[in-house]
């Protein structure tokens, strides 16, 4: 594909699991959509030059219409696998093309509402390549919020999932230092947001500022058409702690998961007998809980920055066990901010089972059962275990655009293939990756 | 981000004579209250808070509406420099998150300190913060920054 240079920009970034990984290595779509992506552009930025209204004293409902967007190119050195920056994403750079402007490339249009001092809603359109290979807008945000009191709000509607530090605003490439968030911290998910109610509560303790959210909801997140996947029950608590420079942040999420990928696998198993039965109960994604844990540490007195997050994740599923965690430090000098990242994502737990028992089987039933023991160990090496190292330097180029350049040194390991997609027969797990990113951020 | 008719006051040419007298010093900031307001004394970290949509309220309890100076302005960069540490990106990234996940959007604006001090003298909620040498009877100053 050429690049375009009208595509809309984006930061990518949904969660990765390993199914979504495995169905998206299998099924390459046709490239569409990108008409509707351009005319997302064009209307953001009619509306964006003046469209902006609003003063919350005034009696009548007043509105605000604001936008975001990453345009993007970046180049990996793989040439078996896809670098992306999200396993919702039906390609990246290195084997699908050297260059690709999907990774970060992304349009977002919000539209807020406020009625009255305590009533408001706010609804947010995205514009990013999806596991379809198209920009169709999804609604991220779609939500009522009453202000109880100064300090209480309560919210009904669609709400992102507050995890780690930089996920409510992740495709808001603008707002943090990097070209992207580290990949291997930001997946843990196939969820992004829920729809649901929350409740916001800001309080204090001494000097310390808080506020802790507590939300309950259920997700249905588009796969590769028809396929979805189904999460009940999201249920989470964050807490933010700010004490002058220092922000830290800690929140668990629970979730029962529901999808129908891998499904044919898990039939074939199921009619393999007790053994078969047996594998499939442990592995398909059916009714699954899964927990994320997380906890960050952002300290930024305005010269420097350091920024540190730890992550656990847990699911008796093929999405298996993980640990992530990064560390990322910069400095401020004028319009320039150089930074360096470290980040690494480790499974927990098995990534591999010996599956159905051979021994004793005929010939026939023995090689129907290795392909399917081989399927299931195909999904299975999809846990991500990967480490990165990342330089890059930010450049505030006027007030509400920053152009950045970041090198990534990628390493799957471990028999993974780390966070990359769309591998080829060819690639192999330990090589590294070496990925340039060019993004321009902007808000208006 | 809301849009104040821009006006010019005489008090406002006052300011800019003061400041030609003393062209060599940067202006001393003062964040300021209603006179008819109970607040006397606010720290910095507190002020910060309120301006950043952390807490909207005054140390006593009392509902705090922050009112600032237009975009772009010496005073509003050298303001959240000193209080907050930002620059004017900073600032922008911290609305663009506020904004973005739904938690806030930034103060109103006025278009000069004159009409910053209208505003806060009219409403015994508002803070605002102006030059020291714009300060009349009908506002306290609560924070002298530094």
């Amino acid at each position: 594909m050429p690049p375009n240079p009208f595509q809309p920009s984006a930061r990518p970034y949904k969660p990765r699991a390993a199914v979504w990984r495995f169905e998206n290595r299998h099924m390459q779509h046709a490239r569409r959509g990108r008409s509707l992506a351009v005319s997302l552009l064009a209307l953001g930025l009619t509306l964006g030059a003046g469209a902006r209204a609003q003063d919350s004293t005034g009696p009548a409902p007043t509105w605000s219409l604001s936008g975001f967007g990453t345009l993007g190119a970046v180049h990996s050195s793989e040439p078996n696998a896809d670098y992306t920056a999200s396993v919702l994403k039906s390609s990246g750079a290195g084997a699908t093309r050297r260059w690709s402007m999907d990774v970060d490339s992304r349009l977002g249009m919000q539209l807020d509402l406020a009625f009255d001092k305590r009533w408001s809603a706010v609804l947010q359109v995205v514009s990013e390549q999806d596991l379809n290979n198209s920009y169709r807008p999804r609604v991220e945000w779609a939500n009522v919020k009453y202000q109880a009191t100064p300090e209480l709000a309560l919210r009904v509607g669609r709400i992102a999932l507050p995890m780690f530090l930089s996920a409510e605003y992740r495709k808001v490439g603008y707002v943090y230092p990097w070209v992207r968030p580290p990949v291997e911290g930001y997946g843990a998910l196939p969820f992004t947001s829920s729809d649901g109610v929350d409740a916001n509560y800001r309080w204090s303790l001494g000097p310390v500022r808080n506020t802790t959210q507590v939300f309950y909801g259920h997700a249905d997140e588009p796969l590769i058409a028809p396929m979805r996947a189904y999460g009940r029950r999201v249920t989470g608590l964050a807490n933010i702690a700010d004490w002058g420079a220092l922000s830290v942040r800690a929140s668990v999420i629970g979730v029962e998961a529901t999808t129908t990928l891998g499904q044919a696998l898990f039939d074939a198993l199921r009619a393999a007998g007790p053994a078969g039965t047996a594998l499939a109960q442990a592995y398909a994604i059916d009714h699954k809980h899964l927990h994320v844990a997380s906890i960050g540490v952002n300290y930024d007195p305005g010269r420097w920055f350091l920024m540190a997050e730890a992550s656990r994740t847990h699911s008796d599923s093929l999405l298996g066990a993980t640990r992530s965690a990064y560390v990322s430090a910069g400095w401020r000098h004028g319009d320039f901010t150089p930074y360096a990242t470290w980040s690494r994502v480790a499974a927990a737990g098995p990534t591999s089972t010996p599956g159905l028992p051979l021994a004793g089987l005929p010939p026939a039933l023995a090689r129907q059962a290795a392909v399917l023991n081989a399927g299931l160990n195909a999904l299975l090496a999809t846990i991500p275990q990967q480490d990165s190292a990342s330089v890059g330097l930010r450049w505030d180029l006027h007030a509400d655009m920053a152009l950045k350049l970041q090198y990534d040194r990628v390493r799957p390991h471990g028999g993974s293939r780390g966070t990359l997609i769309n591998q080829t027969p060819g690639f192999e797990s330990g090589g590294t990756a070496h990925v340039a990113s060019v993004a321009l951020d902007f808000v208006y | 981000m809301g849009v104040l008719k821009r006006s010019r006051h005489a008090l406002a040419g006052l300011a800019l004579a003061a400041a030609a007298l003393a062209p060599a010093q940067a202006a001393d900031l003062v964040v300021i209250v209603s006179a008819r307001s109970p607040v006397t004394m606010l720290r910095a970290d507190q002020v910060a808070a309120i301006f950043l949509g952390q807490s909207a309220r005054f140390p006593d309890g009392q509902e705090a509406v922050p009112v600032d100076q237009r975009i772009g302005s010496p005073l509003r960069d050298e303001f959240y420099a000193r209080v907050a540490s930002k620059t004017p990106a900073l600032l922008k990234a911290w609305w663009s998150k506020m904004v973005f996940t739904g938690r806030g959007q930034p103060p109103a604006e006025a278009p000069d300190s004159a009409a910053v001090r209208r505003r806060v003298a009219d409403n015994p909620d508002t803070v605002g913060y102006i030059e020291r040498a714009a300060l009349d009877a009908s506002v306290r100053p609560v924070l002298v920054v530094q």
